[in-house]
């Protein structure tokens, strides 16, 4: 189980890694585009390019895929950015709290 | 919700040196004090071998709740800038098993630091891309062989 989920948020990750690709993440989270070709015109790339990011995407579960004749229609898949969501936020929580700490740790040893 | 990266990230300006930033990480009698995300949580150093290869083991105390246990392998020391440690929660946690990377970077700051904590999963990215290549590479070698089969047997 816990090595399902490690690799499936690896997935994620690696998915979410590229500025590129987390820009279509947002581009598809406004609902102002949808399909592929609508992504190629936002972000000025190759069509080729567009279709290997989607693809890193599509393979990560970030995404859905529906082809409707010559369309692809993309649709964002919530649970697995859920997942990436809660392993950066535990992260940062637990850094943020720490830094805190250390702060105070060294603040006390500068009055010594 | 949305990652707008794929990292945790803390910066913040510190009211010590970088000698004395970097020993809070160094030391274990100083790491047991604060590298811990509250004051309620208790850390309990386990191991500790603060070298380029060393590993560390620490346990978390949740009071009333559940211990974890982190551990990890310093891969980069360099007094009093940088350090930089792998981070694997282990079994039974959420996140058990899910291999990350630590990057501390300590500068100078007029009096003080900045210190830059930087917290990436590191997945199995290259072993995804390993696997990758090491599947194209086989398709390559097939198709070389066929088409090998191909000029020989007919």
């Amino acid at each position: 189980m816990a090595m399902h989920y490690g690799s499936s948020l690896d997935l994620t990750f690696h998915a979410l890694a590229d500025g590129t690709r987390r820009s279509m993440i947002h581009a598809l989270a406004s609902g102002e585009v949808h399909s592929a070709g609508e992504l190629g015109g936002r972000f000025r790339s190759a069509q080729p390019t567009i279709s290997k990011h989607l693809k890193v995407l599509e393979q990560a579960g970030i995404v859905e895929r529906k082809v409707e004749g010559r369309i692809h229609h993309f649709r964002l898949r919530r649970r697995a950015l859920e997942q990436a969501g809660r392993w950066i936020v535990r992260h940062q929580a637990f850094w943020e709290g720490a830094a805190d700490q250390l702060e105070v740790l060294l603040a006390e040893g500068s009055k010594r | 919700m949305i990652a707008d990266s794929s990292y945790a990230e803390v910066r913040r300006n510190l009211p010590a040196p970088p000698e004395a930033v970097f020993a809070a990480f160094a030391e274990a009698e100083l790491v047991r004090r604060w590298l811990t995300p509250l004051p309620e949580i208790g850390l309990t150093v386990l191991q500790f071998d603060f070298r380029i290869g060393g590993s560390y083991r620490f346990a978390y105390h949740v009071p009333g709740v559940t211990t974890v246990i982190v551990a990890g392998t310093y891969k980069v020391i360099e007094p009093p800038s940088k350090i930089v440690f792998s981070w694997v929660i282990e079994p039974p946690d959420e996140h058990a098993g899910i291999e990350s990377e630590v990057s501390v970077a300590i500068t100078p700051d007029g009096k003080g630091s900045e210190l830059i904590i930087r917290h990436e999963e590191l997945g199995r990215i290259d072993a995804i891309e390993r696997h990758a290549a090491g599947w194209r590479g086989a398709v390559d070698q097939l198709s070389e062989l066929l088409a090998k089969e191909e000029l020989h047997g007919r």
